[in-house]
Parts: C-alpha cells; structure tokens; sequence
C-alpha cells in the first residue's frame, strides 16, 4: 500500500496533467490512478452530474467538454471520426443520429463489455433503437416523448373543446383565428425531428435499417398515407393562415408562445422544462392533453428528440468508457435528482420515471397539473421505429422541401414526394439497395 | 465574406547612391550574399505557406479525387466528383444565386462607398474624420455577430423595421420571405462591407494630385465634375481591386446565410455554394465531394475574377 501523500499527490498530478493534455496523459490511468475518460455533451446542467459520477467512482475520472449543442457537436464529431483521432471516448448522441454514427464505423459495441445487462432498465424502444440485435451501440439518457401543450385559460375561455382527433384539432384552428384573428393554433416549425415525430405518431413508419443484417439495404417510404396524411393537414392549416410559419426556438416563435399568438404545441417530454425558463408570461396558464388521435379512441404516439451516451472507437480504455456511459445516469439517483428537477430531462429509465417522485410532480407551469401522468404512457406506448444511415439528409430535405410549400412554390402535396425522391437517388447514389 | 486586406510588398530599394567605384565592388560581394540571406529570408514564409496552403490544398484535392459512399465506402474515383459537381442541380442553382446576388448587391455597395469615399474626400472637417471611423465600423464587426444581429432587427417581434408599412395601413415584411430574403441578405452584406471599401477607395483618392483638381477647378469645372470627371478615374486601379475582393467574396458568400438560415427556413442545405460544400463535409460526412465541390468553386472564383481583370484591362487599353 503506497503512502497517502504520495498517492495523492499522484492524482493531484493526473488531474493537472488531464486539465492540460487529455489525450497526451489519458491512457496513463492503468493501474497507478483513475482512468480519465472524455465525455463530450450538451445537457444543461450537466457539470453536476459529472462531479456525482466521479465522486462515487474512485478509479474514473470523467473530463466533461461541451463541443457545441446539436449541428455543431455533430459537425466536430464527424470530423473527428474522419481524422482517426480527436474524438472523445464517450459521446452524447440523439436518437436519429445513432445509425450514421454506426455506418461511419464511428461506435464500439458495449455489449462486449456487458451492456445488455442494461437491456430492462430502459424504455423498450429507446433500447431497441440504441441497439441492432446483440450489440449496443448507445445507452439510452433522456426522450421526447410527445403531447399537445394547450393554453388552458383561452381555450376556457372561448368555449373550445381541447381537440382529442386531429380533425378537431383542425376545427379548434378555424375558432382560435375567429376568436383572435392575429392567434394561430400553433407553428409550423421546419424542424425535421417534429414532423417526424408527427408521423411517426400517425403510425407512419417510414424508415428502416439493420447495420448487422444488411448494412447496404435501406427502406425509405415516406409516401405512405400515414405519413401524407400529417403534411396534408399541417399544409392545410399553413395555407388557410390558421398555422404560423415561425421555425422553432427562435425569439420570434418563443415571443409568440409567451404573447398568445400560438395556442397550442405538439411538443415533447422535454419541452416543458424548456419553456419553463423562457415562457414568463404565459407561465400557469398553460395544461398538456394527450395528442389528437387520427381514429378517435386510438392510442398511437410519437416521440420527438431524446439523447444517448456512445462509446467512440476511438475510446483509449472500452471497457471504463463503457461504464461511464452506462452510469453517468443509468441507475445513478444523484445524476436524475439533476436531471428531472435542474435539466428537466424525460427518463428513459423505466424506474425513474415510473417512480412516484416524478409521476405524482405538479408543476407551477402548468398551474399545478401532474404532467408526467400524461407523457409516461406515451413513452410506454411506443413502439419499433427506426431511422436512416443518412438521417441528417432526410431531415434536410424535408426542410428544404417544406420550405418551399411554405413560401408557396410548391404545393404541399408533393413536399413528401419528392422528399422521397431525393432521398432515393442520395441513397443510391450512396451505395444502397433501396427498398420500399 | 471573409477578405483580407490587400497587402503591397514596398519596392526593394536601391542601394544609397555612392561612388562608381565602390558600387561595382559592393555589387559583386551583393551577388553571392544575396542567394543564402534572401532565402533565409523568405524561409519562414515559404514554410508557413507550405504548411497552411500547399499542403492542405493538396491533401483536400486528393481527396477529391476519391468518393465515399456510405454503403461501399472509399474508391479511388478520378473525376467523377468533378462531372457529379458540375451537373449537380443543388450547385448550379446556388452558383445561379450568388450569380444574381452579386449582380445587384456589388454595384450597390460599390456605389455608395464610392460616393461616400469622394464625399469624404471634399469635406475636411471633423465631421468627416468621424464619419469615417463610423462607417468602418460595421467592418469591425464580426460577420456571425452582424448577422444574428440583424436577425432580432429583421425580426417581427422584436425588429424596429418589420412594422413600418403598419403605419400607413400596409402589411408587416416578412424579410426572411422568399421574396425579400436576397435583399434581405444583400442588406447585412452591404451594411458590413461599404465602409471597408469606401476606406480603400478613400485612401486612393488621397493618392491624386491636388494639382489635378486645382487645374480642373481653374478650367471652371463644378465639384460634380471634378469628381466624375478627374478622381474618378484617377482612382479606376482602386476601383477595380474593390471589385475583385468583392466578387471573390461574393463567390464565397457563407456566413450570413449560414447564420440566418436558424431564421429562415427558406435557406436550404445547398442555398449558395460554399454553404453546400459545408454541409457535404460536416452535416452528411462526405468529405470527398465536398472537396470536390470546394475546389469546382474554387476554379469558377479563378475563371470569374480572371475575366474580371482581363476585360477590365481591355477597356483600359482601348481608352488609351
């Protein structure tokens, strides 16, 4: 047993050597010290989390960085990957992005350090989208599962009925704009991962992907009526003026939640947590109702977001990344006392969120309602859903193409068509057999 | 836009005057010197363009020679990026864009930061001295902060400008609409360069001899003539060096349209070239193209700025 001066000052030593030079000191952990792991993540409030974690493991240390939210974290990442090196051993990585990560050869597979342990802890089909067959390729964190935020007091107000079928949502528009011409039901936010999680809440199931079973056979199948379906009626609504044309999270979408321009948001688990911070205004008189089935008496959901830790193959140390990435939150009581009262994230761990403490929460937002009561289920509810090697192209292209029924250049009938239609050729061009 | 400022190398000076006699000796020790010492010279330079240019250059052209599917991975493929690129609708109209953008927005800046430059150039107050510091200023500016800043001023909620015509009865302007968004950028675009060039074209003025004007003043010309008629064209070198770096610019437009496109929806993935090259490399990962891409424009901003300076040559010497 080595002195106690000595080894501290050993690990005084890694700590400094880890703040200036992680990659140059990093495999020097062994058995002489903590291993260091990078983690590279945007979760607010996350630097709590990472403390609790390096607390309660004594032979990891975990250096946080946070390379940019979302686009720019991805942009770094890839380049990393196409480098060789740069890349952190632990990375955060939202749902859709885990097969381009996977076909980019970018992701070790846990399960050879005993991830499918973890198989039950989480929401099935966050697990069945973090994994293909025995190998696990992300840890599931947080999710989005989706509701229709509403403002309570107006639609009290006007005598309108909280709309339980998208067709009553469309007649709940036409009212909103006679009630207040200058209202609108909600935004059309050109955001690839909302309309998707609209159809995917119609029962549209356009994509589909096995890097194990056949890496070169894609499915794309974006013009299904299910799918059609959720443009026709948002189209619909843009062009009749009844929805706004606002793109998400920018000052003029939030002012308008927060000014009662919009009154309602199909949004998700996380969302609440989001506006909580920048809705002031309006805060306590908004409420969340399931979503607007297309059957009436129908249970379908969607999910919108939700993110995983993946371990990089660049990792120095698999088998310590792995456990980071696995108990960073996981089972970790510290880390989701953060994550559900700080950051605001919807866990995808069955427990956490099965738990009283967070089921039974009433919240000053939404004037006291217990809105977890309504975004549990629907997580429970989901179901299979898989995404492409290219997922950022397809969400590109339904941008650009929504984009253009938007200004009126195209008509929103064909946004979904031709949608389709470049996302084969990319996918062909691309190498794949493509199947519909 | 991303320009730096053009830089003159001074002349090499000929050495001070001195005897016939010792110049011839001193010459001839100049002779075996001046190899060693002039490339230890030059040496750090050299090594840094070859470190930052020459091989980047030639690695990113390397790489374009090669394609990478998703699906098949990485072949050699000579050049067919190239032919894909040239063919490719998503560049065309882009390239078609800046084309358009540019024909506009480039005699516009020009025009204003030419008034301006001869404006500054015929009042000697102090007003003048900090009109000139004001309009440099947006050039200080970083071009993301410029334009996130004019998003919130564009913006419907938020921005001075959208509700004018409310005034009079109108409706509000939707400056990212697909109609005004060119203008829209063209805006920001101008707002931060028309100072820059009005200093280049300002600094060249006071390069013209103030006999010309005095003589043209004593011939009875009026301040618009001597203006139009004598700096302007004493200035043309300027003039047509602007309008290089503004057209090489202009060809490489990406920072605003990368900024703006959080606002504005209409700002697709291959909206103006550079932006389509970005997003081949950082958002689908396909390096190989996007260096393709990278170096089809590259060539295109070589043709275009080339003709630029030919044609413009030209007419010089058919004037004279």
């Amino acid at each position: 047993m080595l002195g106690t001066t000595w080894l501290a000052k050993l690990r005084g030593g890694l700590a400094a050597c880890g703040l200036l030079a992680v990659a140059a000191c990093g495999g020097a952990g062994g058995d002489d010290g903590p291993v260091t792991v990078s983690v590279w993540a945007w979760y607010p409030e996350f630097k709590g989390v990472v403390e609790a974690f390096n607390a309660s493991h004594p032979d990891i240390k975990v250096e946080w960085t946070n390379a940019g939210t979302g686009a720019d974290h991805y942009a770094k990442l890839k380049t990393a990957i196409t480098a060789g090196k740069g890349a952190p051993d632990v990375a955060m990585i939202e749902f859709q992005q885990i097969p381009t990560f996977v076909i980019l050869d970018a992701l070790a597979d846990m399960g050879e350090h005993g991830a499918n342990e973890d198989k039950d802890l989480y929401a099935e089909w966050a697990w069945q989208q973090a994994t293909d067959g025995e190998k696990v390729y992300a840890i599931p964190v947080d999710g989005g599962p989706m509701a229709l935020m509403y403002r309570k007091d107006l639609f009290d107000q006007h005598g309108i009925p909280v709309p339980t079928t998208w067709a009553e949502y469309a007649e709940a528009a036409v009212k909103i704009k006679a009630a207040d011409p200058a209202a609108h039901i909600a935004s059309f936010g050109s955001d690839g991962g909302w309309l998707n999680g609209l159809m995917w809440q119609s029962g549209c199931r356009p994509y589909g992907y096995s890097h194990t079973t056949a890496k070169d056979q894609v499915k794309i199948n974006l013009t299904a009526p299910e799918c059609e379906r959720v443009v026709d009626l948002v189209g619909d609504l843009v062009d009749k003026g009844l929805m706004a044309k606002d793109p998400f999270f920018t000052a003029d979408a939030t002012a308008a939640l927060d000014s009662g321009k919009y009154w309602t948001w199909a949004a998700a688990g996380w969302t609440p947590g989001y506006l909580a911070g920048s809705l002031k205004n309006t805060a306590g008189k908004w409420a969340v109702a399931p979503m607007p089935q297309w059957t009436a008496g129908a249970d379908e959901q969607g999910d919108w977001g939700g993110s995983t830790f993946t371990v990089t193959k660049q990792a120095r140390n698999p088998k310590a990344a792995t456990t980071v990435a696995r108990e960073l939150f996981g089972r970790s009581k510290a880390a989701w006392e953060i994550g559900l009262d700080k950051a605001f994230l919807y866990p995808l761990v069955k427990d956490v969120a099965a738990d009283p403490a967070f089921t039974g929460k009433a919240y000053d937002f939404f004037n006291g309602q217990k809105v977890n009561e309504i975004f549990v289920p629907v997580s429970e509810k989901l179901g299979d859903f898989q995404f492409t090697p290219f997922q950022d192209f397809v969400y590109g292209e339904l941008n650009d193409r929504s984009a253009e029924a938007l200004s009126g250049s195209r008509p929103w009938g064909t946004v979904l068509e031709e949608t389709q239609k470049n996302v084969v050729a990319y996918a062909e061009q691309q190498g794949f057999k493509v199947s519909k | 836009m991303t320009r730096s400022l053009p830089i003159t190398a001074p002349e090499a000076d000929d050495p001070p005057a001195a005897p016939a006699e010792s110049r011839a000796r001193r010459r001839s020790r100049r002779v075996t010197a001046r190899p060693v010492a002039g490339m230890l010279f030059v040496l750090p330079f050299f090594l840094v363009v070859v470190a930052f240019l020459v091989v980047p250059l030639g690695y990113a052209f390397w790489l374009s020679l090669s394609s990478k599917s998703l699906a098949l991975g990485t072949r050699f493929s000579g050049v067919d990026n190239y032919v894909r690129a040239f063919t490719d609708p998503v560049l065309l109209d882009g390239l078609l864009r800046v084309v358009l953008f540019g024909l506009v927005q480039i005699p516009v800046m020009l025009g204003i930061a030419l008034a301006g430059a001869l404006a500054l150039d015929a009042v000697t107050t102090r007003f003048a001295l900090a009109f000139r510091l004001i309009a440099f200023m947006p050039y200080a500016v970083p071009a993301v902060v410029g334009a996130l800043m004019w998003g919130f001023l564009y913006s419907r909620t938020f921005g001075p400008f959208a509700d004018l015509p409310t005034l009079v009865g109108g409706e509000p302007i939707d400056f990212f609409s697909v109609s005004l968004l060119l203008v829209s950028l063209g805006n920001i675009v101008t707002w931060a360069w028309t100072g820059y060039n009005m200093i280049i074209l300002y600094s060249a003025l006071q390069g013209v001899p103030r006999e010309l004007h005095e003589a043209a003043v004593v011939d009875g010309a009026t301040p618009v003539q001597v203006a139009l008629r004598v700096k302007v064209p004493a200035i043309k070198q300027a003039i047509s060096l602007a309008a290089i770096f503004t057209v090489i610019g202009t060809m490489q437009f990406f920072t605003e349209p990368q900024i703006m496109a959080r606002f504005a929806p209409q700002i697709s993935a291959g909206y103006t070239p550079n932006l389509y090259a970005y997003n081949q490399a950082f958002a689908y990962s396909d390096f190989h193209y996007s260096a393709a891409l990278s170096f089809a424009l590259g060539f295109l901003v070589f043709v275009v700025a080339y003709a630029f300076v030919i044609v413009n040559n030209r007419r010089r010497v058919a004037r004279s």
